[in-house]
């Protein structure tokens, strides 16, 4: 097992939302100034915007186009997820190096309303240009990324992050 | 883990200039206990090093470069207690008289620094939140000592007679989490037989540098 593997196995990201998979490509998810790094906390409210996501893939593959799945396996509640997975974000052709370009699904910031939730961005290698015939989901709960992955023939994942976030505590006025 | 950083860059410093004292190393400890857990947790840290942002795991390789060169392979030997070498060489004395040893011999209740009424209330809360919100993070011997807790609370729930009941009722503070927790522990630990929590450690908290841990329901 890849060294990078143990927190996402660990973290249970392998085996709720993924299945094992092998590490082709890095990615880097940053949110401001702050790196996502694996299991690592980070507020609603500075997650509240898209982060800017980096793929470096290795050099024979350069061509490559890319699809980004964010998801919050941990919805409503981590100990009663009646709606896994929540679906946050999903972006489809993403050419190398960077960012966002074109978003299936619009971008939905955390909004933990109880416990502590794992945010988990999933990494795809996509095989053709346009995504024929996907339609966006219809609803955001009850998203399965492995059978999304599997209708549009993008199975198995190349990279996946994920981080934790949980409800601030809000400011109360005396 | 900042206070083993703090001893490898005085004594780096120290190598520099070719003459190692016994007075700069003992001037930058604060006191024996932290050393030794300290130093035990360094080697524990290995198997966390993947869950730390970049810039600490690009210092940790380099300090342990530093620091294993000069520590024998007993951390307490290099602190100058050689007349304990022979035998009892687990044990070191600190100034207030008590023997602190580096394995758990012996040690069958974890205190967590109160007195026994407050340890059992800080349990009881702690295992009321963690089966109201599924996943908790707190210090990593709280993390620790509240899996027994949590573990016979669900295997109270698991029996589900109205005796077990009233008796889950006694600890956890809030009924509906134990209403709801004996209508849903079949269905979700039904065939699993223990081990109903895991704990994932973490960075530690900024104010005291106490080492944190993810503790959830599996």
């Amino acid at each position: 097992m890849a060294r990078s593997m143990e927190p996402l196995v660990v973290g249970r990201v392998i085996g709720d939302v993924v299945d094992m998979f092998t590490p082709a490509t890095e990615m880097t998810v940053h949110y401001g100034t702050k790196q996502v790094a694996n299991g690592c906390e980070i507020k609603p409210s500075a997650s509240a915007d898209k982060p800017s996501v980096q793929i470096h893939a290795p050099p024979p593959a350069s061509s490559n186009l890319y699809t980004l799945v964010m998801v919050d396996p941990d919805a409503p509640s981590p100990s009663e997820p009646r709606y896994r997975e929540w679906l946050h974000w999903i972006v489809v052709d993403i050419p190398e190096g960077s960012d966002a370009t074109k978003e299936l699904v619009a971008y939905m910031g955390p909004q933990p309303p109880t416990g502590i939730h794992r945010y988990v961005f999933a990494l795809f290698n996509q095989k053709g240009k346009v995504m024929a015939g996907c339609r966006p989901p219809d609803a955001r709960s009850n998203f399965s990324t492995r059978r999304f992955a599997a209708d549009n023939g993008l199975q198995p994942p190349v990279a996946a992050v994920y981080f934790n976030s949980q409800k601030e505590v809000a400011v109360r006025k005396r | 883990m900042a206070i083993t950083a703090a001893v490898a860059t005085t004594t780096a410093a120290d190598c520099s200039s070719n003459r190692w004292s016994m007075q700069s190393l003992s001037s930058a400890l604060p006191s024996l206990n932290s050393i030794t857990c300290s130093s035990i947790r360094f080697s524990s840290s290995s198997h966390c090093r993947p869950s730390l942002s970049l810039t600490r795991t690009q210092q940790a390789p380099h300090l342990f470069s530093s620091y294993t060169g000069l520590a024998s392979n007993n951390p307490l030997l290099s602190l100058g207690f050689s007349d304990l070498t022979s035998f009892e060489h687990g044990l070191a004395f600190v100034d207030n008289g008590c023997r602190i040893s580096a394995m758990r011999h012996g040690r069958r209740v974890p205190k967590l620094n109160r007195p026994p009424d407050q340890r059992r209330a800080l349990l009881r809360g702690l295992t009321t939140q963690l089966l109201k919100h599924g996943r908790i993070k707190t210090t990593r011997a709280r993390a620790s000592a509240v899996r027994k807790y949590v573990d016979k609370m669900i295997t109270l729930a698991k029996d589900g007679s109205l005796h077990k009941r009233r008796q889950a009722l006694g600890f956890i503070y809030e009924k509906q989490i134990v209403h709801a927790l004996f209508a849903e522990v079949q269905e979700r630990y039904g065939e699993r037989n223990g081990g109903y929590t895991r704990i994932i450690r973490t960075l530690p908290r900024r104010g005291d540098n106490a080492p944190m841990a993810y503790i959830e329901l599996v």
